[in-house]
């Protein structure tokens, strides 16, 4: 197989999802952020959005807490280091197969 | 990788989506033309001279907490929290280069001009800074930098009689009029504009932002 035909099967396919990407990517250039910064950024719906944190954090990549703002809940979420690397890694491997 | 980029940088943009970082600014630029102004046309034994420090400090932490309420009351509710990663080597390099870049122009302009003109050169570096930086996340943010360029060089050239009269009571630095006016009329006609400049991006950012619903976020 072609080396790079190979690098792009070898994507972290957690990471792969266009949707899960944004988050990712997102996240990886701050400390931490809530909820509605990833929904407002995105612009993916609530349900959906739940759904790929929820496999994210699953995979080791996202941690999140949740808190109060004042009486509203809040849910922070940042990228653990195991995400952060798997993002760098992610990034190096498209590159290379691109 | 292109688009991979954009999104490493929308958090970046995302500081001054609601203009409340210029208006903080512009308070700052133009809290310090008054407590100048007030030190310049004040006597020496007032109390503008004696505690100017005291009133500068109480407006810088009056600026960090109401740009902090601001945010916490109107920003994060509508749009979401962000902390941002505390990058201390970027902002090292970028004061450095800034430094640097304004100790080079002062080395080769010092022998044409006088410390009036350096001053105003202090002004264009920083507009410069700010329409890099403010100028990424919307174009006509470069209108407000070139503004603020052309501002110091119409300063600049500024008849030096009038200029010297904004600075000339200050009692302490009676050599200084022309330098202290320089800097006098700088810091209102940027406060002035980042005031215009951050008061359009919070206008644009409470119409195009719906108050929040009371739910989780």
């Amino acid at each position: 197989m072609n080396p790079q035909i190979r690098t792009l099967a070898d994507l972290d396919r957690v990471i792969h999802e266009p949707g899960r990407l944004m988050i990712v990517a997102l996240l990886s250039a701050v400390a931490r952020a809530d909820f509605l910064y990833l929904q407002h950024e995105t612009g993916i719906n609530k349900g959906t959005l739940s759904s790929h944190l929820t496999k994210l954090e699953e995979a080791g990549y996202v941690a999140v807490t949740k808190t109060y703002r004042g009486k509203v809940p809040q849910t922070l979420l940042c990228l653990t280091d195991a995400g952060r690397n798997a993002f760098e890694q992610y990034r190096r491997k498209l590159k290379e197969a691109l | 990788m292109d688009q991979i980029r954009t999104l490493l940088d929308r958090p970046k943009l995302y500081n001054n989506i609601d203009g409340v970082g210029e208006l903080g600014a512009s308070i700052l630029c133009l809290g310090y033309s008054l407590i100048l102004l007030l030190i310049m046309r004040s006597p020496a034994e007032s109390v503008w001279h004696r505690s100017s420090f005291l009133f500068f400090v109480g407006m810088l932490l009056l600026i960090h907490y109401g740009t902090k309420a601001v945010k916490t009351r109107i920003t994060y509710p509508r749009t979401g929290f962000v902390e941002h990663r505390k990058q201390w080597r970027t902002a090292a390099i970028g004061a450095g280069v800034g430094a640097l870049a304004t100790f080079a122009l002062t080395v080769v302009f010092r022998r044409r001009w006088d410390n009036s003109m350096l001053a105003s050169l202090g002004w264009v570096v920083l507009a410069t800074g700010y329409g890099y930086n403010a100028a990424k996340a919307l174009r006509w943010k470069w209108f407000i930098a070139g503004a603020m360029a052309v501002a110091s060089l119409v300063i600049t050239f500024l008849p030096v009689n009038f200029v010297r009269a904004v600075g000339r009571e200050f009692p302490a630095r009676p050599d200084q009029a022309k330098f202290l006016g320089t800097i006098l009329l700088s810091a209102m006609v940027y406060g002035a504009l980042l005031m215009i400049s951050g008061g359009i991006s919070f206008w644009l950012y409470l119409r195009h932002t719906r108050p929040p619903a009371q739910e989780g976020q």
